[in-house]
């Protein structure tokens, strides 16, 4: 179940032999140093089920989420109403919507005493993630070898563009360039035209989605030998894992995969039909014989079932323009909503090619609970997105509000590792810790 | 445990009972960590996916699908027919010293065979039921149909894909069916945790729709934050023999644009204020594009992206499937993995998307068709040759 919305379907197992409100990863404590989106994501999913995530940055090197310090006119960051404010480091669309339910701490490991905190922390840590070029935390002194002998228990997360090897291991990547270097742009594209890319940077959370998992199973393994271990994700090969039967069909049939827009060679008629509405779609995807059945009865066509040209699967693929243009006809009259339920409610697969703006409102969505309403203190109410999983018998956590750059000092400094007030005012004054960009104005 | 090899979850037993690409797909990544996998298919016909392409093999003799080769390697392979009394019978048996079953059917089938969770769950408490569908086991659009296409039209990612003038875009492949899978996989492994620490199992229910809504990691919160996202030009740029993204844009160290302009043999447009920071080069990036370009078109793609990304900014190639097989990078590190079958077709598919100390975890290629029923009929639960036999008779394997 989720959070606050348990649905009847899973209050009728039996909630009392279990006690139901403990969340899956109580007592789990992350040091989360990641910067961006992969990284980010799967702490994000990892707090949502219950980790103490410690988010790591310093006050000269924010998460790039954060945007500028003091954003120029025309930034291309996202802030509310376009206004950065006070502290817009605190405020932009991609820190609030990639960080809510962590901790936000600040600590220059440049310095010495960055360093030796920085290694305190790992010692009470079960998890330390970052996505760093490959050698930066060797660089800084703080690579794997130093933080295991810290903590031989600490399961070492690291994820990266290439993997912890290789001649291409200290390159860097973002999500759009992996689509590229992972072999996705190659197949994305309308027929016999130029690759595209997501604009969604899609494998930054599919490698966070993935990487929960991977936490689990490192963990797992600790548990197991009872010392620590070493996990190498390679954003490009976790992605690489995307297109498997592509690989072997070149491999063993020289065959290399291209673009087909939204055709299916498996499927047909596949593809988006236009709805009524400006820039409204419904996608249909039919596969098999009673599919197909259903699409032409949600038509109220019966008689294109005994169709030679659509009569089968192959029929349907080498006439499937001609079924388009009569699959438009139809949909045109339609809401892509309306669309979607008539032909689903005869069996035929189909859905809504839903928008930014209408997914939050999605009444499915909106049933199984998984948005969560945010009030975030310096960017105001919105929508966040949640897991994409539902455990029913360990909730995730509501969602909490992306915390301000150092806004735990106090509590993770202070309360877990025993420093005094005095203490922090130093390290602040040092310029250890803080809770405003050195570069502020 | 076995000396150097992963065996994470080597003392669990995982009941695949999945279809297609998702539910599979988590499968064969518990099996890749050391479980005992158990695909469980229908006698007649089998998983779907072995009737899916692309398929290897000679024309004329029986080939075998590439999608069900990869995404059910280090599985053992039984059928059983759920609908027939024995089926179902063994079904149960099989259940009880399993910790794991993953299925795909609608939601509802197996509560209707007595094989839901309220029933396994009684029989087998610390069971993992995980569920992969297109919309999950509940709400109004559980009972829906689904596919790639339909979960990146419903997850709101495709809405931004594509050209402003051309219709929505999907990304190529089955891409969204596995990052669906890896949901699943991420779930049950957070369930099994729960189990170790907890001492229960419970249902996990994962679905296509939400697994690509929290993969649009823009469409949403833009919206919320007052830009309309909207389908856009891509910003590659073509070279000799396909397409890079050179990264000038964002990303690049300050001090790179000088030394770039001598690379493409232009040093005059070092201190172009078109082109000078990476504000006025984002500002104008289609001018930046043809500049680029000029210098791009005679060069290999792959030369390109070595040299920029030497020079520490964020170039990406467009690599087809060929260009990975023969990646320096993937081979340096025995990313591919040949597949062995006994009729020495030459393939190779990618390798674990994680490792743990570098351990290696060797795969077994996917099992043929009720491969393993003797093994696990007769070895498992203890079956005579007869008993076996019987059941075949009657349709149950």
């Amino acid at each position: 179940m989720r959070g606050d919305n348990s649905p009847d379907s899973a209050a009728q197992e039996d909630p009392v032999s279990f006690p139901a409100s403990v969340p899956a990863l109580d007592g789990l404590r992350i040091l989360d140093l990641t910067q961006v989106a992969a990284g980010p994501y799967a702490t994000l999913l990892l707090a949502l089920m219950g980790a103490e995530v410690i988010k790591l940055e310093s006050c000269s090197r924010m998460d790039i989420n954060r945007g500028n310090a003091n954003p120029a006119p025309g930034d291309p960051r996202l802030y509310p109403n376009g206004e950065p404010g006070e502290n817009p480091w605190n405020r932009t669309a991609h820190h609030v919507h990639r960080n809510i339910n962590k901790l936000g701490v600040t600590l220059d490991l440049a310095t010495p005493q960055g360093k030796e905190l920085f290694l305190n922390l790992a010692r009470i840590s079960d998890v330390l993630m970052e996505n760093y070029r490959a050698s930066v935390m060797d660089r800084l002194g703080l690579g794997y070898h130093v933080v295991s002998e810290v903590n031989p228990q600490l399961v070492y997360v690291k994820i990266s563009s290439q993997g912890a090897t290789g001649p291409e291991k200290d390159y860097g990547s973002m999500g759009s360039t992996l689509e590229q270097t992972a072999g996705l742009a190659s197949v994305t594209g309308y027929e016999d035209q130029r690759p595209l890319m997501s604009n969604e940077t899609f494998p930054d959370p599919v490698v966070g989605i993935l990487t929960v998992g991977a936490v689990m199973a490192g963990l797992r393994c600790r548990n197991q030998n009872g010392r620590g271990c070493f996990v190498d994700l390679s954003q490009r090969e976790a992605t690489i894992n995307l297109m498997g039967e592509h690989y072997l069909d070149y491999s063993a049939n020289s065959v290399v995969a291209k673009p087909m827009g939204n055709r299916h060679p498996d499927r047909a008629p596949q593809g988006v039909y236009p709805c009524d509405g400006e820039d409204m779609w419904v996608a249909i995807s039919v596969a098999s014989d009673p599919e197909w059945q259903g699409l032409c009865r949600a038509l109220n066509q019966p008689d294109l079932v005994q169709d030679l040209r659509f009569v089968s699967l192959d029929a349907r693929r080498r006439n499937q323009d001609a079924l388009d243009e009569i699959i438009t006809g139809w949909t045109r009259e339609r809401d892509h909503y309306q669309a979607m339920h008539l032909l689903q409610a005869q069996g035929a697969p189909a859905g809504a090619v839903v928008k930014g703006s209408e997914t939050i409102e999605d009444p499915h969505l909106e049933a199984r609970g998984f948005w969560d309403v945010v009030d975030h203190p310096e960017a105001g109410v919105y929508k966040q997105t949640t897991t994409p999983w539902i455990l029913s018998k360990s909730p995730r956590k509501k969602a909490a509000a992306a915390r301000g750059l150092g806004e735990d000092n106090g509590y993770v400094l202070g309360e877990l590792l025993g420093l005094s007030q005095k203490q922090l005012e130093e390290l602040e004054t040092a310029g250890v810790i803080g809770t405003r960009p050195t570069d502020a104005a | 445990m076995i000396e150097n090899t992963l065996q994470v979850l080597a003392d669990i037993r995982v009941l695949d009972l999945s279809q297609g690409v998702a539910g599979p797909f988590c499968a064969k990544l518990l099996a890749g960590l050391g479980a005992e996998v158990i695909k469980v298919e229908p006698p007649d016909r089998g998983d779907i996916s072995r009737r899916s392409g692309p398929l290897l093999g000679v024309a004329g003799q029986p080939q075998q699908s590439a999608l069900f080769l990869y995404l059910n390697t280090s599985k053992k392979g039984i059928t059983l027919n759920l609908e027939n009394p024995a089926g179902l019978d063994t079904m149960h048996r099989l259940v009880q010293d399993s910790d794991i079953l993953i299925e795909s059917f609608p939601p509802g089938y197996l509560d209707g065979l007595d094989l839901g969770y309220s029933s396994l769950s009684k029989e087998n408490p610390g069971l993992i039921h995980t569920s992969v569908t297109p919309f999950g086991q509940w709400g109004p659009y559980c009972g829906y149909r689904g596919s790639d296409l339909i979960a990146q039209a419903v997850g709101a990612l495709m809405c931004t894909i594509g050209l402003p003038e051309r219709e929505p875009l999907k990304i190529g492949g089955e891409t969204a069916l596995y990052t669906t899978g890896m949901s699943a996989f991420s779930a049950t492994m957070i369930a099994l945790h729960v189990r170790d620490a907890q001492g229960f199992g419970q249902q996990v229910d994962v679905s296509a729709m939400e697994t690509i809504t929290v993969a649009q990691i823009h469409s949403s919160i833009h919206y919320q934050f007052g830009r309309v996202p909207a389908r856009r030009e891509s910003n590659l740029v073509q070279a000799k023999d396909g397409w890079v993204s050179p990264g000038l844009e964002t990303g690049a160290p300050e001090g790179t644009w000088p030394k770039v302009c001598e690379l493409m043999g232009t040093p005059e447009l070092a201190d172009d204020p078109r082109f000078n920071t990476s504000v006025a080069r984002r500002e104008n990036q289609q001018e930046l594009r043809d500049v680029v370009g000029r210098w791009a078109g005679e060069l290999p793609k792959e030369e390109i992206y070595h040299t920029l990304q030497g020079m520490r900014t964020i170039t990406g190639y467009v690599a087809t499937v060929e260009d990975l097989v023969n990646s320096q990078q993937l081979q340096s590190r025995d990313f591919f993995q040949p597949i062995e079958e006994p009729e020495a077709v030459v393939a190779a598919y990618p390798g674990h998307p994680f490792s743990i100390d570098g351990q290696p975890q060797p795969d077994v290629r996917a099992p043929r068709l009720g491969e393993h029923n003797e093994e696990i009929f007769c070895g498992r639960l203890g079956y005579s040759q007869s008993q076996l036999n019987e059941m075949i008779v009657k349709g149950a394997v």
